[in-house]
């Protein structure tokens, strides 16, 4: 049998795979499953017929590969180590490892957690109520074809759910590494956050590779705040330069609750960033944060949703990608205001540097408002380096090398800055200087 | 120490430097002044290698060494110092960080051990005193948001900082209000020593009178029409330019 990636593949597999996915006691579960399927059947993979992934063609890339089913079992190099190299100070968190979509409780550290507190391997934590009650209904199967599929094929991912008033002390770091050594393989994740009233978490989502072939990620993250929880959320893509991935972030938000995500993004030959958040309760917050960096022939593609549901909630987006070589960006984000939403104010930003003439950048920022009474602007700028601003320092006595780089940190170091966080301002810094070493 | 000969350069199609000749000797001070567009602006983006211009011919050395193959960077290294009509603001590149690379990269180039921040800090806050400058700048975005009479000192500042062979001062007076310039006089002043030569590009006369010039040349139409001694400058301030090119000049500022 091919393992193309087609359509017909997946509906046919599933039978087969069925029996080795988590939660074959829970007939909610394989109910959930057997409707995805039967969602992805009518959406199929997504075509640039859509608007939505109109500059990212799957069709010559990620559907021509033959990925396996199968999750080899690799031990990965030490991943406490290779976090400290990056930048983490990983004594400081609860750290969790998924290999290859498999949870691995060896290379984990989940530190004393008090009650009320859950952090758990989704596949293990099945038959609990919350995730019963919540799994698939923020991030519909019915939305988005690599949800559906998701919500059919995932094997394992994180459990948070907080009690009211937990305030965890320590982030989460969740790390997704593929490690397939000769084989291509498919990972589909799925997280699960529920946060509590008044709660508060940090969690970060860490892809990579290491000694890979090509690999597809496909990683959903379900996140629902009750009133007055606090979700600072970052999600950093290091995925290999063999690595394909398309992730879905969708929040829910109740009143007055604040999602705070950032979206740091490196590698893969093709990336596709979805993050949608409802403001569904009068005072939910939601700032979105995100930078990409590209090069060579890489594809990075940044899709945003903020739904202004409820009245004085406030949305602050900011995204900055710096391109180089013959790489592509894509920005789409959409703010929806709708008629109930008074007192709104949204904020939208998108800047691109690009650093060759090769690059492109597709940026499309959208509003539209259907409340009368709201502050809401929305703006987008793309531009090369400045070759004055070079000069100066050259005429300095600096290198024009050590100029760029001083520059591209300039912009790209304000999303950085703006981290309060002190466990990842570190490996922030170092993420975006890392990628400047190797650029031109 | 700088030697211009048959100095041309073009800027697209167009002509603007048509055969400078100069020399300045080690500690003296040359002011070049001249009508809009007679190349003064050009003369120092030339030298200070400026990016957009072709020179079509003549050589430039400083301390005998070829200027006109470096690098900008390497230029600077090697002693010449362009301190801009237009300070370049640079958001998100804080003062500090701007000249300790600075100072660091030239010292490197000559062998010398890069210096630590607690070292650069003393170092540049000594600086700070004669120009009249507050700390606080040090931390800012270089030139963001910083007045025009700010980024001109900020421009004597780098000077002081970097210690160069050779200065040269772009219309360093313009949009400069009196006891600016006077402040911004004093720090070039300061800075002149019997190693150190500048190169004073002005329109006006004015500062002439706080940075007293050992010699005054005349450019017109990229070339030097006349040169003579700091009273030439007075007799410019009289009679306009007019008086030396034979062409009617817009009614004097």
């Amino acid at each position: 049998m091919s393992n193309l990636m087609t359509q017909d593949l997946y509906l046919s597999a599933f039978t087969a795979r069925q029996a080795f996915l988590p939660g074959q006691d829970q007939a909610w579960l394989k109910d959930l499953r057997l409707k995805a399927l039967e969602h992805f059947k009518q959406a199929g993979f997504p075509t640039d017929k859509l608007e939505s992934w109109k500059y990212t063609n799957l069709a010559n890339n990620l559907l021509k590969m033959s990925l396996s089913f199968e999750l080899p079992k690799v031990t990965p190099s030490a991943v406490t180590a290779q976090l400290k190299k990056r930048g983490f100070e990983v004594e400081k968190a609860h750290v969790m490892v998924f290999v290859n979509g498999a949870y691995s409780a060896e290379l984990s550290s989940l530190k004393t957690l008090p009650k009320g507190v859950v952090i758990q391997n989704l596949a293990s934590a099945l038959a609990h109520e919350t995730v019963k009650t919540y799994l698939g209904q923020v991030a519909s199967a019915q939305k988005k074809a690599f949800t559906a599929l998701n919500m059919a094929y995932f094997t394992d991912g994180l459990f948070l759910n907080l009690a009211a008033g937990q305030l965890l002390e320590w982030p989460i770091h969740v790390v997704y590494l593929s490690a397939n050594a000769s084989q291509t393989t498919q990972s589909h994740l799925r997280n699960l956050i529920v946060l509590g009233n008044d709660s508060r978490a940090q969690v970060i989502e860490h892809y990579w590779g290491e000694n890979v072939s090509a690999y597809l990620t496909n990683a959903v993250t379900e996140v629902v705040l009750s009133q007055g929880s606090v979700l600072d959320h970052t999600k950093i893509g290091q995925e290999d330069l063999k690595g394909f991935h398309v992730g879905s972030i969708e929040a829910k938000q109740n009143e007055a609750s604040q999602f705070i995500s950032r979206t740091f993004s490196v590698g893969g030959a093709l990336t596709r960033n979805e993050i949608d958040t409802t403001l569904a309760q009068k005072k939910a917050e939601s700032v979105m944060d995100g930078l990409y960096l590209s090069k060579g022939q890489q594809h990075v593609d940044t899709r945003t949703f903020i739904d202004h549901l409820s009245p004085n909630c406030n949305s602050h987006e900011t995204f900055k990608g710096v391109l180089d070589g013959e790489s592509t960006a894509i920005f789409d984000g959409f703010i929806l205001v709708r008629e109930n939403a008074q007192k709104t104010d949204a904020r939208q930003s998108n800047k691109n540097l690009q650093l060759s003439n090769t690059a492109k950048v597709y940026s499309k920022p959208q509003l539209q408002i259907y409340a009368d009474d709201v502050k809401c602007s929305h703006g987008s700028a793309t531009g090369q380096m400045d070759e004055e601003a070079l000069f100066y320092f050259q005429s300095r006595g600096i290198s024009r090398a050590d100029a760029k780089k001083a520059l591209v940190y300039a912009f790209a170091g304000e999303m950085v800055e703006r981290v309060p966080s002190e466990y990842l301002k570190p490996a922030l810094t170092k993420f975006v200087q890392d990628w400047m070493g190797g650029a031109s | 120490m700088l030697v211009i000969k048959g100095l041309k350069a073009k800027v697209e199609d167009k002509q603007i430097l048509n055969g400078i000749d100069l020399e300045i000797r080690s500690g003296e001070v040359h002011a070049i002044m001249g009508p809009n567009g007679s190349g003064k602006s050009t003369l120092a983006h030339v030298l200070s290698g400026r990016p957009g211009y072709e020179i079509t011919g003549g050589e430039v050395t400083l301390d005998g060494k070829d200027l006109l193959s470096l690098s900008p960077e390497d230029r600077a290294r090697a002693g010449v110092f362009l301190a801009f009509q237009y300070p370049v603001e640079i958001p998100g590149v804080n003062n500090t960080y701007f000249l300790k690379a600075a100072l660091n990269a030239v010292r490197k180039s000559k062998g010398e051990e890069e210096l630590d921040a607690m070292d650069f800090l003393e170092l540049v806050k000594a600086k700070l005193k004669p120009l009249k400058m507050d700390e606080a700048m040090l931390q800012r975005a270089v030139n963001e948001g910083f007045s025009g009479g700010e980024k001109k000192k900020n421009e004597i500042l780098q000077m002081a900082v970097l210690e160069p062979k050779l200065g040269i001062l772009d219309e360093t007076d313009s949009g400069l209000d009196i006891d600016a310039l006077k402040v911004v006089a004093d720090g070039v002043n300061a800075l002149r020593s019997k190693n150190r030569s500048f190169l004073v590009v002005t329109h006006y006369q004015r500062l002439l009178d706080y940075i007293v010039p050992d010699q005054v040349h005349v450019l017109a139409k990229g070339k030097i029409i006349k040169t003579g001694g700091k009273e030439l400058a007075l007799e410019l301030e009289e009679k306009g330019y007019g008086w030396l090119t034979g062409e009617k000049e817009e009614a004097k500022r």
